[in-house]
This record gives C-alpha cells, sequence and structure tokens, in this order.
C-alpha cells in the first residue's frame, strides 16, 4: 500500500486560525450598510383560532419600516416530505411559538418596541399535548386538511400520523413460539435541543434584477434555496444562498427557520434585513428532538438467542411533519439494532400535536431507538443470567450477513469495538463497588447518501483551490476531504485554499448531513484528481516530450522517472493558462444505492444503512444513594471509523458526541406543560459544562468502507447515539434499577430509590 | 450619551444610550465581532471579554460601565499576524470545532492563566465553567490550556509541529489508540 502522506494524520484543520483570532466571519456577525433588524411575533397559544391581527399601531412606530402577517406573503404550503406549513399562521394556530407576524426596523430596540404594538386576538382550542392524545380515539386533527397536502406517496399517512414506516421481516408469530422467555419494555425520551452557540442568522439583500441573496448558517444552502423559492415565488435561479461561518448545526440547521423572514422583509422594504433568533426561539420554535414512546418485545431462547422482536416506536413531531416522516423512518433500522433477529415487525410513526416541530438533531431517531434497544438488551441479559457482553457477542450482525432490511452488511467492525471497549473500561469488574457499576451499548449508523460535486482548480503558482457546495458546521470535514485532494494531487494541505457553500459559484452537493460531508466530498475530490490527471498528463506528455504511459503525478509535480524530467504543477498551470483556458476539473460523487428487499418495508424514506459504521461505548460511574446524583468517572468509545482521515477531529468528534448524549441521558430536557415549554433559557435548559463531563477516550477501529475515501465511514452522529443506554446500563449495575425515561435525572434515581426502598 | 473605551489600546469616542451593553457597541459600533453574542443573559459565555483584566460576560454589562476603563478582546489579545500562546495551543490540540465559542473561551483561559500559572486540570475546568461548548467535550480545550500554561510559564512545549507530523499510528492526543483493519 501507498505510503500516505497528508491522510490519516491530524493536521490542524485550515479554519482554525481565523476562529482562535476572531477574523472568521459567521452568519451572526454578518452585517450589510442600511441593514434593518427583524423581529419575530410569536403565538402565546399552542392551539387556537387566530380571531384577528392588527398591526397598526406597530407600523407608525419611528424606525418601523415593514410589518408583515400572512396577509403579506404568497399562500403557499411548503415542507420536506409533506408540505403542511407556512410562514405564518393564517386562520389557526398550531403551537406556542408559531410565527404570526414579523417586523423590520432600523434598530432591535424599534423593532421589539413594534411587537409588543401588534394586537392578536386568541380564541383558544383545547391543545393535543402528546402522541397519547393525538392517537385517542376522536382526537381532533391537528390539520383538518391533511389529506389534501403535498406529500411523497410512499407515506403511510392517517389523520394525526403523518407517517408510519414499518419493515417485516420473517414470520413474527413462530419467532414468539421459538423463544423461551418473552420480554416487553416501554421506554421515553424527552425532547432536547442541539445547543448550538451560534443563533440562528439569515441576512437577505434584493438586486435590481430581482434577485435576492441571503447570508445564512444553514447546513443545507441548496435546500434552502429550493425552498426560498417556494414561499417567494420566484425561480431557484432567482435565490443565491451563501453560508459564512456557522457556530454549530448538529442538525438543528437544515430547514428553513429565519431566512425566509429575512428574504420577505427585505423584498418589502428595498433593504437588507438581519434575522437572528434568541434563546427562547430556540427552545420554543425550533428543530429540537422529537420526544419519544417506545414499546419493545423481544424473544430469546434461554441460551440467548434472539429470536423475534416487536417493536413500536412514536415520534411527536409537533405541529408539521417537517423531518418527522425520515427519521420516523431511519428509527426502525435502529430498532433491529446491530442484531441478527430473523423475525421482525418493527414501526416508526410520526404524530402531530400542537408543539413545535421538532426536527433533526445528530443522529436523528438514534438515541431514542438505541436507548430502548441497548436497556433491553441488558435488562435481558440480565434475566436470563448472561453477561450483557456476551449477551451481545452471541447475537450481533457479522461480516457477510444481512441486515433487517436485507442490505449485506460488510466492514463490520462491531464485535472489535465491543472487546475494545469492555477491555478499556475493565467490564469483568463491572460492579466494582457499593453504587459503582459500568454499563455498555452499541449500534450501528449510516452514512448518509446523496450526490457532492467539486471543481479543483490548479493555480498559476502551483496552489490549488477546492470548490464545494458543502458548507463547513465545524466538524473539520472540509480538511478532510481537502485531505484526501492533497493526497491525491501530491500537494501539501497548506497550498490547498477552500471555496465552499454559495449556490450561485460552487457546485451542487446534499449539504453537511447524517456524517456524509468528507466521505462524500472526499469521494468527489478523488474523482476530480483523476480528471486533472488526465489533463496533466496530455499536456506534460506534450511539454516533456514523453510517452504519457510513462508519467505519475507526485511531488506536486508530474514526473517521468525513467526519463529524469519533471514538469511542476505551477508550469503546467502556466501552460495551460496560456494554452487551453487553465487546469480545472468537475469531480462527483453519488453515493450508489445499497441494495436491499423491497419487500420488507412500507412507508420507508430510509430502507438501508450506506457504508454503516459499528460502535461501542462503556461507562463506569457512581450513583449516590441519598441524591440519586451521578457521577461518570470515565467513559471509553470504540468506534469503526473505516478509516480514520484525521484521527485529532475524529477524537474532536467522539468527545462532543458524547458530550452531547451525557446531556441527553443525565440533565437536558425542554420541560413543556400546557403546550408551553417552561425552561426557555439557558438557565434551566442544562447543557453539560466543562465541571459535568468526565475524560473521553477514544479507541478508532478501522475496517473499511468498500465506498469511502480511503475506506473512510461517516463519524459525526454515532458519537452522540449510544450514551443514554450506556448510562441507564451503567446505573442498573450501580444500583439495581432499571431507568426507563431520559433524562435519567438525580431527582428520578433517588425516587426509584425510595420507591424500591419501600 | 458620549463614552471613551479604551479597546485593546485604542481610545474610541462613541455615543451611547445608557442601555447599551458593551456587547452591542463592540460588535455593532466599533466592528469587533470576535466577541460573539447569542444568550444575552451571561449562560453561554460566548461574549467573553476582558475587563481590567478580569473575564466579564460583555452581554450583561452596560457600555457606561466601562468607561475610561481597559477593555480587550480577541481581536486585542495579540499583535496583528501574531498569536498567544493560547491561541496557537487551541489549534496544536485541536480544540477547535465550530469556534463560536472560542475567543471568549480562550479570554476566560487567559483571565484565569494571568493569576494563576501553574493550574491543575481541575482548576482549568473549574475556571472556564461559564464557557458553553457543544462541540468538543471540553477535553481538547482543556489540554490547551494546561499546555498553554506551560509555554506561558517558560516550560518546553510540544513543537508546534507535534499535530502535524507522523504517519497513521502517530497520534499526539493521550487518549487515542488506533487499531488496523483485520488481517
Amino acid at each position: 500500500m501507498k505510503v500516505m502522506k497528508t491522510l490519516g494524520q491530524s493536521l490542524p484543520r485550515m479554519d482554525a486560525p481565523g476562529k482562535v483570532t476572531g477574523t472568521a466571519v459567521y452568519a451572526a456577525d454578518f452585517v450589510l450598510p442600511g441593514m434593518l433588524y427583524a423581529k419575530v411575533l410569536r403565538s402565546r397559544e399552542p392551539h387556537a383560532r387566530l380571531v384577528r391581527i392588527d398591526a397598526s399601531r406597530a407600523a407608525k412606530i419611528p424606525g418601523v419600516r415593514a410589518v408583515i402577517t400572512a396577509e403579506d406573503v404568497p399562500d403557499v404550503r411548503y415542507g420536506g416530505s409533506v408540505k403542511d406549513e407556512t410562514v405564518f399562521a393564517r386562520d389557526r394556530i398550531r403551537f406556542a411559538g408559531q410565527p404570526l407576524a414579523a417586523v423590520a426596523a432600523t434598530t432591535l430596540d424599534a423593532a421589539a418596541e413594534a411587537l409588543a404594538a401588534i394586537d392578536v386576538v386568541y380564541e383558544p382550542l383545547p391543545p393535543i399535548l402528546d402522541v397519547a392524545a393525538a392517537l385517542a380515539p376522536g382526537a381532533p386533527l391537528v390539520h383538518e386538511d391533511w389529506a389534501s397536502y403535498t406529500a411523497l406517496p410512499i407515506l403511510h399517512r392517517d389523520g394525526n400520523v403523518c407517517n408510519r414506516a414499518r419493515i417485516v421481516l420473517g414470520d413474527i408469530e413462530r419467532g414468539f413460539e421459538e423463544a423461551d422467555r418473552i420480554f416487553e419494555h416501554r421506554f421515553t425520551t424527552a425532547s432536547v435541543h442541539q445547543g448550538y452557540t451560534e443563533p440562528r442568522a439569515a441576512v437577505a439583500q434584493w438586486d435590481s434584477s430581482g434577485q435576492v441573496t441571503v447570508w445564512s448558517n444553514t447546513q443545507l444552502p441548496f435546500e434552502i434555496q429550493t425552498t426560498l423559492s417556494e414561499i417567494l415565488q420566484i425561480a431557484s435561479s432567482k435565490v443565491r444562498v451563501i453560508v459564512p461561518g456557522i457556530g454549530g448545526g448538529f442538525g438543528g440547521k437544515l430547514r428553513v427557520g429565519v431566512e425566509h423572514f429575512a428574504a420577505l422583509l427585505a423584498r418589502k422594504t428595498g433593504r437588507p434585513v438581519k434575522v437572528m433568533t434568541t434563546s427562547e426561539d430556540e427552545l420554543t420554535a425550533a428543530y429540537a428532538r422529537q420526544p419519544a414512546i417506545v414499546e419493545l418485545k423481544t424473544g430469546v431462547t434461554k441460551d440467548g438467542r434472539l429470536t423475534a422482536r416487536e417493536g413500536r416506536l412514536w415520534f411527536d413531531t409537533g405541529a408539521f411533519a417537517g423531518s418527522g416522516p425520515g427519521v420516523a423512518s431511519v428509527a426502525t433500522l435502529m430498532l433491529a439494532g446491530p442484531y441478527r433477529i430473523p423475525n421482525l415487525l418493527l414501526e416508526g410513526r410520526a404524530v402531530y400535536t400542537n408543539k413545535t416541530n421538532f426536527g433533526s438533531f445528530r443522529a436523528p431517531s438514534g438515541p431514542q431507538a438505541n436507548f430502548a434497544v441497548e436497556s433491553q438488551m441488558d435488562a435481558i441479559a440480565d434475566a436470563l443470567g448472561i453477561d450483557p457482553l456476551d449477551f451481545r457477542l452471541k447475537n450481533i450482525v457479522r461480516e457477510g450477513e444481512e441486515g433487517p432490511t436485507g442490505q449485506v452488511l460488510t466492514a463490520v467492525g462491531l464485535e472489535e469495538c465491543l472487546l475494545k471497549a469492555a477491555d478499556a473500561i475493565g467490564w469483568r469488574d463491572r460492579r466494582p463497588s457499593p453504587g459503582r457499576g459500568k454499563g455498555l451499548a452499541c449500534g450501528w449508523w449510516t452514512t448518509t447518501g446523496g450526490s457532492s460535486g467539486v471543481y479543483v482548480k490548479v493555480n498559476s503558482d502551483g496552489t490549488v483551490a477546492l470548490n464545494t457546495g458543502a458548507a463547513e458546521i465545524g466538524t473539520g470535514a472540509l480538511t478532510g476531504a481537502a485531505q484526501v485532494l492533497a493526497e491525491d494531487l501530491g500537494v501539501r494541505l497548506a497550498d490547498i485554499n477552500v471555496v465552499s457553500a454559495d449556490t450561485l459559484s460552487t457546485p451542487f452537493d446534499f449539504g453537511a448531513q447524517g456524517s456524509r460531508t468528507a466521505f462524500a466530498v472526499g469521494n468527489a475530490c478523488r474523482a476530480a484528481v483523476a480528471e486533472l490527471k488526465r489533463q496533466l498528463f496530455t499536456l506534460a506528455a506534450k511539454h516533456l516530450d514523453v510517452d504519457e504511459s510513462a508519467l505519475e503525478l507526485r511531488d506536486a509535480s508530474v514526473i517521468a522517472t525513467a526519463e529524469d524530467k519533471r514538469a511542476t504543477l505551477a508550469e503546467l498551470a502556466r501552460l495551460s493558462q496560456a494554452s487551453g483556458g487553465g487546469l480545472i476539473a468537475h469531480g462527483t460523487f453519488v453515493a450508489p444505492p445499497t441494495a436491499y428487499d423491497a419487500k420488507r418495508v412500507e412507508g420507508h424514506m430510509y430502507p438501508a444503512f450506506h457504508s454503516p459504521s459499528f460502535h461501542a461505548h462503556a461507562v463506569d460511574l457512581s450513583v449516590d444513594a441519598e441524591t440519586g446524583e451521578i457521577t461518570v468517572h470515565r467513559y471509553v468509545v470504540a468506534q469503526d471509523v473505516g478509516f480514520a482521515m484525521n484521527p485529532k477531529y475524529i477524537e474532536g468528534q467522539i468527545e462532543g458526541g458524547v458530550a452531547q448524549g451525557l446531556g441527553q441521558a443525565l440533565s437536558e430536557e425542554i420541560v413543556y406543560e400546557r403546550g408551553h415549554v417552561l425552561n426557555a433559557n439557558l438557565t434551566d435548559y442544562k447543557m453539560p459544562t466543562t465541571l459535568d463531563l468526565p475524560r473521553i477516550e477514544s479507541i478508532l477501529v478501522q475496517h473499511p468502507s468498500l465506498v469511502g475515501p480511503y475506506g473512510a465511514k461517516g463519524v459525526g452522529e454515532p458519537p452522540n447515539i449510544e450514551p443514554p443506554a450506556a448510562v441507564a446500563n451503567a446505573v442498573a449495575s450501580a444500583v439495581g434499577i432499571r431507568m426507563t425515561t431520559l433524562p435519567i435525572t438525580a431527582e428520578k434515581v433517588a425516587l426509584a430509590l425510595r420507591e424500591r426502598a419501600k | 450619551m458620549p463614552l471613551t473605551l479604551t479597546v485593546n489600546g485604542d481610545a474610541h469616542q462613541v455615543l451611547a444610550e445608557p442601555h447599551r451593553t458593551l456587547l452591542e457597541v463592540l460588535r455593532t459600533d466599533l466592528g469587533l465581532t470576535g466577541t460573539k453574542e447569542n444568550c444575552l443573559e451571561a449562560e453561554c459565555g460566548v461574549c467573553t471579554v476582558l475587563l481590567d483584566g478580569a473575564a466579564v460576560n460583555a452581554c450583561i454589562l452596560l457600555a457606561a460601565q466601562c468607561q475610561g476603563r481597559s477593555i480587550v478582546t480577541i481581536e486585542g489579545l495579540a499583535a496583528p499576524g501574531d498569536m498567544h500562546p493560547l491561541q496557537r495551543a487551541f489549534i496544536d490540540h485541536g480544540a477547535v470545532q465550530c469556534g463560536y465559542c472560542i475567543p471568549g473561551m480562550i479570554l476566560s483561559a487567559k483571565a484565569y492563566l494571568d493569576d494563576n500559572p501553574e493550574p491543575s486540570e481541575d482548576q482549568v475546568r473549574q475556571a472556564l465553567a461559564g464557557n458553553l461548548c457543544r462541540c468538543t467535550g471540553y477535553q481538547k480545550i482543556t489540554e490547551a490550556v494546561m499546555s498553554a500554561a506551560r509555554t506561558c510559564r517558560g516550560a518546553p512545549r510540544v513543537p508546534r509541529g507535534a499535530l502535524s507530523v507522523g504517519g497513521l499510528g502517530a497520534i499526539t492526543g493521550a487518549s487515542a489508540r488506533l487499531s488496523g483493519p483485520p488481517a
């Protein structure tokens, strides 16, 4: 194998100097001359008829340049798989936080004053507060006209259910008959917010040709372009979306959230307009993780072989479908777990309620489903008297076996992950002292598909420009892709400049989502280098007067070793500029479809996992017998990353993903009461600080993907999946209590301990 | 009201209503957007600046309270083109992901190290407890601050290139281990 010079090394990320010196410009920092500031008026009622909205007083406030309501915007329903959403509530209000009006003013103070001067008359209606209420017989419909909405035809929709995805395999009844024991459990999880430190922000400006340019911290500039063209009712080519720096996304910045307000107000006022969310907006009206209910019925033989699983998961998707139908689909693959179970009936539902439209958060559906599956695995192992590690090893999927929908699994590094994580945590001493215990959890995840294009240009000084439609959301994925480019082209990483995420000037990219950026953009870079090589060799053969077959590309040169001739990339670029318009290549990649058995799925938007990754987490913690407080001592992750393109930043993904996962496990919850969020601020929404987290140890396992660049798999989302289950299992080891709701707060543990003592 | 603010060594004359915060004046009037904006209630720490050497949340400090006092923002931590050891350490230790919390994090660390040049890791974690980071899990940030503290004390530091040398398996982070593909 070729010795790598750039890839596989922990090179510093390319954007780090700007970020540590404060010169990097984020969307929240972005300003234009003459810019107005906007604020959004949001409903105070979770469910109501909007009787009247009167902005006449607000419009007269000095400094106010425009007030818009549903009357002022195109009457369009938009959305992803179901078009059920409007810019503002028109007649019916469906959640507390739903936009009713927006104001643009010369100062934020004037905009705030104007919001307070908008008169709204509500006629409150009884809200549908949770999934149980939404599914009760005779429950009112959140969307009475649901059947008339445009939606993906494959979805199974019915009233308040905006999708039911299903996997059916084998004969579930026979599977349970073959079982010696059948275990049934129910789990619930709370909503948690992505917690990016940069609020969602956008600045919009129209030009005289009727084009609007939007600078936004979105993860998906091309999706925002399409959605804005629907909302604004203009051609998508008239919408240009540019992504400056992004202060974290984690799935919360996928969909339109502020961009449309900026564009509509800028159109109305003829001036640039900036919109930025507040913490209250974020916690009441953003795309936080769906609360979930999971019911699992699993059959097992007495020697620990899984025979059947019936699993149902209900997501509260809130007032709109949003990501719900897709996430409910992914959930069914997660309910199977990384296990060989011959008989399956798995269902995921996304259910409308009168809450914010919950969305995608790093490994959407992963933590909720994994918490249930892996908690139940431990409960079964304990009941059968089998060590939980041995029970998993007996049932995990192996190389060449099938996934739940029939995909053939390759590069399965799961056993190695489990053994290494267990070894590192000292598994065989699972209950080292009273109140202290260790927990394991494992899982699998996808590397999302979709296509990516890049332009790669060689400059006259031999440096290289990488032009990609993907946005760098903080993971370092574009540094990883540039490392692939540097490796293949034989240049230094320092010689590469990245231009990214501008829908007008950069090639298409499916976006920074689903752990795909380094994977897909890296592969597109490989394709671009293959094309550049053809251009370079044609030029060099002529220039050096040698046969093309004698040439190789290395050390920033095209070299004919036998004849001791070489031409540098700089020389060849200059030659091309003088004769042929310069050296540039278009590289593209689309993940090849992963074959699956279509007969096993229904209503499914995500029937197989591309280049799946496998992972195991292990935690060592103590539970205070009096207060229920949990102290995490150590946390170990063994993750099959396929190939570690940049180990340092993969560790960073693991550490950060575990931190978010421990937040979801232990402290984070958006608390609802009667449809209102009680803790819409960062004092009461409790994200982990430096003092709340243990050292996190990373073990990078490498079973190369057949598709990824140099074997890499997606790495960003997986570390967020297993922490809740690992913690719950460790709590059970420590104090013998099985916690079935997230978060596992000290209060809940203390109450459970007290209950048991009775 | 007219104010004189000394920011990064330069005296700025600004006109600011009494209720305006230092954060607004820095970002809007002076264009110093390295100081970040988020929660506006002193919970997240992205707006941290140094006021007479102490780390403060600029979002809840009135600009008028800073009259005649010395303010340092991330832009003023090192001379143009140069970097403070903390800034270098954050790069070298892979402590930066999205980067939005980093200016505040570095300034909190700077204020702490100025008074406590030989901190333990626990003390560093205490000092940074008011700065939220959602990307890193704080581990590499803590390592970077410990390393910068050594540099500031004049002890030999890990050479700058440490992050960039070695092939597969040569990982500088204390925590990582690699294993190869199956034979």
